[in-house]
């Protein structure tokens, strides 16, 4: 016999008390001589007797029920043969953990792994007893509790059940013990019960950690652990990436856009269609003719934007058994038209590159929709940046404080400066006025030049290794003999703050080529070479070219383009501190998230700490202001639907007591076997109530008795009598 | 002290059984009665002058009416009523059961102060007070005497005498009958914790043999009452079986059969035309006498014996 709560039982010392005041009754008996006897002999001899009796009824009586809600109230169970003896119920303290993730949503319409699961849940629920604590928790994302220690009933725990609904995210399996202990030890149950329901997918269960092993052997001591597997097949096919790779996002321009494909599945599949919207608009359809096992296939997908403003482009398969993961979202912000001003430092050398690497057009024809115009410095006061998108600095001495905290300004309202060092570049000058603003203008502190050629002076090539970053996406596509044909021979010394980035590195040295960092909604770009020739190569390699315009058309239709993934932040930055105090979030579910703004690092931000849905969602500074949307795709790694096989399953919980049960058949035979226990505190309490109940009613039935005698005449017993 | 003479408190029970000298104790319930205003309910009996008689010898000296002597120089002894018609007998319980008391004055020894103050007075009044202790048989007879020595008898006798149980009254009662030779005043004190029919034929005996009986029913006044509260033993004084039990819950039942046993013996009494008087211990004994001779008085004046409230 085991107790839930076995210090309850010190309470049972409490039957000493009636047991106490009965003795000290019997012991507190005084004695007196008495001649009467002739009037206590005829009826009192046998009253007394009763007396006795009754007493001793009464306080057996409240001894057993006393003794009963004690055990009761201590939860008893008995285990073993031991239990057919006693009267009693079996009952467990139950948590279920359904595995939520999109991989779950695979299969046919009516028959998802995740039906199947629900399917498993309806087999525990019939094992549940109403009245003993249920928890469940959807496992997937952030791993939502449905109920925690919910007294069961059916009907409740049903439209509980029916609430559940798959999360567009994976599954963090290393998180999985942790949350169904935690619910366990939550539990008031003697008699603990874990079940697990998963489709035990191959990727999960073939990377999980050592930690996770430990923590599912462990979970074994919080109670007894069941997995019911729901595996089902592995075809899928999963749109992985959306990337714009080439073009300027303006309007009457077209954005070319890679789609990837992945066939996780185990056969090819051939004839995939690929179809790309734009704004729910089918404008391209690619098929790929075959995808191998395993393998990715890309597609490009040509988008026209005839519209100026955030565009949503789309690209999606179809005829997957998963759906989630067959479409793939990005937001473009098409401008009405794309200017660039260059304001050159030097003789000309360094505008007349420039613009010849933008317009990137041998005949000099220039297109009205991009414009690229080139200034000497001296004209920069006069020159209005309203109409700009892009200021490149190159080689520029000196600036005014004014013209930096002009330049601060264009910047924070989302436009793109980029900044190239050179001879005539003034450090000290540009140091002071750049840190004047609250938040500095450059993303370094400029230092020296510095010579960063090899011994034999030749110049020194770019790190091929590169971030993983839009600005690096063209160059990577260069051969490498062609990519390392840039060289490096001097470069302008820097101090980077935490708050910068290096992008491009010199091979063998590291040092930092290209910087980056966040100013307001905009971005700098920061050379720490000249954009002419005397301290490097680059402007006569293809590198110059690609480099410049991705880095105009990142910077021209950078605002919200990144696209986030499900369970990322979502943040909407303002150009200074905002009218109202909370920004607002339409959720892809037209769900309206309040969201407030707080400073952080000297700019003010708006920060939706979980996306939970995969879509469109879209950012608004107030209830009335036009939304920017923004594109959430969900993590395709959870895309591999595959599952463990049984051999597979076997060896993975092989240091554990877990019982598997595959069907629902299984499962129901399983809990069955495994709850031998038998919890009695009901019948003990209702006893004990009975008892307890009974006793009030027969000490009240005596008194009574006793009471409907009335009291007797004897008045005439205290004087003389004649 | 009682509520009815709260300023006669040296009469209380407890004082009285301090003084030790009987006599002193019978001279001072008496004087006590005396403050009242009731007469002696033995009046009626009192003695007078009959006639005169030649000396023999063997007669009192003291009986010689001198006066005679002087004016005929022969001896004559004077002769008088009373002692040819009133005695007074005492009729005291010994037994065990007499020996309760819930406060320091036992039933007993309440009788006894009865039994010295009814002497006191009779012989007082120049009768005779003769004597009987019994318990389970007759322990002490004395005949009729007017000596006030017998006061000191009565508490001489009490003492020695060791209380055994009694089983029966009436078997004493015959006895004491059968020992009287004339007809008298009977003063029975005793607690009567009896079986009622078996009392009523001992008084049946003396009222058949002319006596005038009365019965001073000494009782405790936890007797009355029973005021016990909780768990008790009661310990039988004539050697019944201990009762042990919640006194309480017992008690509606024990004044019931107390009140039964108590109208039977009171009808009983009044159709044997027996003065009746039930005595609680803790009233002062002057108290209880004066009652009883007002009462007494009122039957003589032509109440009858048994029509008592």
């Amino acid at each position: 016999m085991t107790f839930l709560h076995p210090l309850i039982l010190l309470a049972s010392l409490g039957i000493s008390l009636p047991i106490l005041a009965h003795l000290l009754n019997r012991h507190q008996v005084q004695h007196t001589p008495w001649a009467a006897m002739q009037f206590l002999n005829r009826n009192v001899r046998v009253r007394s007797r009763q007396i006795r009796l009754r007493d001793l009824i009464l306080l057996l009586m409240r001894c057993a029920a006393l003794l009963l809600l004690v055990l009761a109230l201590a939860r008893p169970a008995w285990q073993g043969s031991i239990a057919n003896w006693f009267p009693g119920e079996s009952r467990a303290g139950v948590v279920i953990g359904i595995d939520a993730s999109f991989s779950m949503a695979h299969g046919d319409k009516d028959q998802t792994r995740f039906r199947r699961a629900l399917g498993q849940v309806a087999v525990i629920a019939k094992n549940i007893q109403p009245g003993d604590p249920v928890s469940v928790v959807l496992l997937g994302g952030e791993n939502k509790v449905l109920a925690r220690n919910m007294a069961f009933d059916q009907n409740r725990f049903s439209d509980l059940i029916e609430t559940a609904k798959i999360v567009p995210a994976g599954l963090d399996l290393d998180r999985v013990p942790g949350q169904l202990k935690e619910l366990a030890d939550d539990m008031e149950a003697l008699n603990k019960e874990i079940y697990f329901v998963t489709d035990i997918q191959a990727r999960d269960w073939n990377e999980s950690s050592t930690k996770f092993q430990s923590a599912l052997a462990d979970l074994g001591e919080s109670g007894q652990v069941f997995l019911a597997p729901v595996p089902g097949i592995d075809g899928n096919l999963a749109m992985t990436e959306l990337e714009l790779v080439s073009g300027v996002l303006r309007k009457g321009a077209v954005g070319r856009y890679q789609a990837t494909v992945k066939n996780y599945g185990t056969d090819p599949v051939t004839n995939v269609e690929v179809q790309c919207r734009v704004e729910g608009v089918q404008i391209d359809t690619k098929t790929i003719p075959i995808i191998a096992a395993g393998a990715s296939e890309t597609v490009s997908l040509f988008v026209p934007f005839h519209n100026s403003g955030p565009t949503r482009i789309t690209a999606e398969i179809t005829g997957d058994l998963l759906p989630t993961d067959n479409i793939r979202r990005v937001v473009a912000v098409v401008r009405d038209r794309v200017s660039v001003l260059c304001v050159d430092g030097t003789d000309g050398t360094a505008g007349r590159l420039l613009m010849a690497a933008l317009l990137a057009r041998s005949d000099g024809s220039t297109d009205e929709n991009f414009q690229v115009k080139s200034i000497p410095w001296l004209s920069l006061p006069s020159e209005p940046l309203e109409e700009i998108d892009v200021v490149i600095l190159a080689d520029v001495p000196e600036i005014t404080e004014q013209q930096t905290k002009q330049l601060s300004q264009y910047v924070r309202q989302g436009n793109g400066l980029v900044w190239f060092a050179g001879k005539n570049v003034k450090a000290n000058i540009w140091n002071e006025r750049s840190a004047s603003n609250s938040q500095p203008l450059l993303p370094a502190k400029l230092g020296l030049p510095v010579d960063v050629s090899t011994g034999n002076g030749a110049g020194r090539p770019l790190d091929p290794s590169m971030p993983d970053h839009p600005l690096c996406l063209p160059l990577r596509s260069l051969p490498e003999d062609l990519f390392s044909e840039t060289r490096f021979l001097t470069r302008l010394d820097s101090e980077i703050p935490s708050s910068s980035f290096p992008i491009l590195k010199l091979a063998g040295s590291g040092d930092p080529i290209l910087l980056e960092h966040s100013l307001g909604r905009g971005q700098v770009f920061m050379f720490t070479t000249s954009a002419e020739t005397s301290w490097n190569n680059m402007a006569l390699t293809p590198v110059f070219p690609m480099l410049m315009q991705q880095m105009v058309t990142y910077l021209a239709g950078r605002e919200f383009e990144p696209s986030q993934t499900v369970g990322d932040s979502l943040s909407l930055a303002y150009e200074e501190q905002p009218d109202a105090s909370d920004a607002v979030f339409d959720s892809p579910s037209d769900e309206l998230i309040t969201v407030p703004v707080r400073e952080h690092r000297k700019q003010f931000v708006a920060l939706l700490e979980n996306a939970r849905e995969a879509g469109f969602y879209e950012a608004r500074v107030s209830v009335q202001a036009p939304g920017l949307p923004i594109a959430v795709n969900i993590d395709s790694e959870e895309s591999n639907v595959s599952s463990l096989t049984t051999p597979e399953l076997n060896q993975n919980l092989d240091s554990t007591n877990i019982i598997v049960a595959p069907s629902e058949a299984e499962l129901a035979s399983a809990i069955q076997a495994n709850r031998t226990q038998k919890s009695s505190w009901r019948q003990f309490m209702l006893i004990g109530l009975i008892l307890l109940i009974a006793e009030s009613f027969f000490a009240d039935r005596l008194q009574k008795r006793k009471q409907l005698k009335g009291p007797t005449d004897n008045s005439n017993l205290g004087g003389q009598d004649g | 002290m009682t509520e009815h003479l709260p300023g006669n408190n040296y009469l209380a029970p407890e004082l009285l059984q301090k003084l030790g000298d009987l006599e002193l104790i019978a001279r001072e319930v008496v004087e006590g009665l005396r403050v009242g205003t009731h007469r002696s309910p033995l009046r009626g009996c009192s003695t007078e002058f009959a006639h005169h008689r030649q000396y023999a010898p063997g007669d009192p000296i003291r009986s010689i009416d001198w006066r005679v002597y002087g004016r005929s120089d022969r001896y004559y002894t004077k002769l008088y009523e009373a002692e040819t018609n009133f005695d007074c007998y005492l009729l005291v319980d010994a037994s065990s059961s007499m020996n309760y008391a819930s406060e320091k004055v036992s039933k007993l020894e309440y009788a006894k102060f009865l039994a010295a103050s009814l002497a006191h007075i009779v012989l007082t009044q120049r009768d005779s007070v003769g004597l009987s202790i019994f318990d389970s048989e007759v322990r002490a007879h004395l005949p009729p005497r007017s000596t006030m020595s017998i006061i000191l008898q009565i508490d001489q006798l009490l003492r020695n005498i060791k209380p055994v149980p009694r089983s029966s009254i009436a078997k004493q009662l015959h006895d004491i009958a059968i020992m009287m030779k004339r007809r008298s005043v009977v003063v029975v004190i005793s607690d009567l914790l009896s079986d009622v029919d078996d009392i009523l034929a001992g008084l049946d005996h003396l009222r058949f043999d002319g006596h005038s009986v009365v019965v001073l029913h000494t009782l405790d006044p936890y007797e009355l009452e029973f005021p016990f509260q909780g768990a008790w033993c009661f310990e039988g004084l004539e050697l019944e079986e201990p009762i042990t039990t919640q006194a309480d819950r017992i008690r509606e039942e024990y004044l019931a059969n107390f009140n039964q046993y108590m109208t039977k013996l009171r009808n009983g009494c009044a159709g044997s035309q027996v003065d009746y008087m039930t005595v609680n211990t803790s009233l002062p004994p002057n108290e209880v006498l004066s009652e009883f001779f007002f009462k007494r008085e009122a039957m003589i004046n032509g109440a009858s014996p048994g029509a008592r409230p």
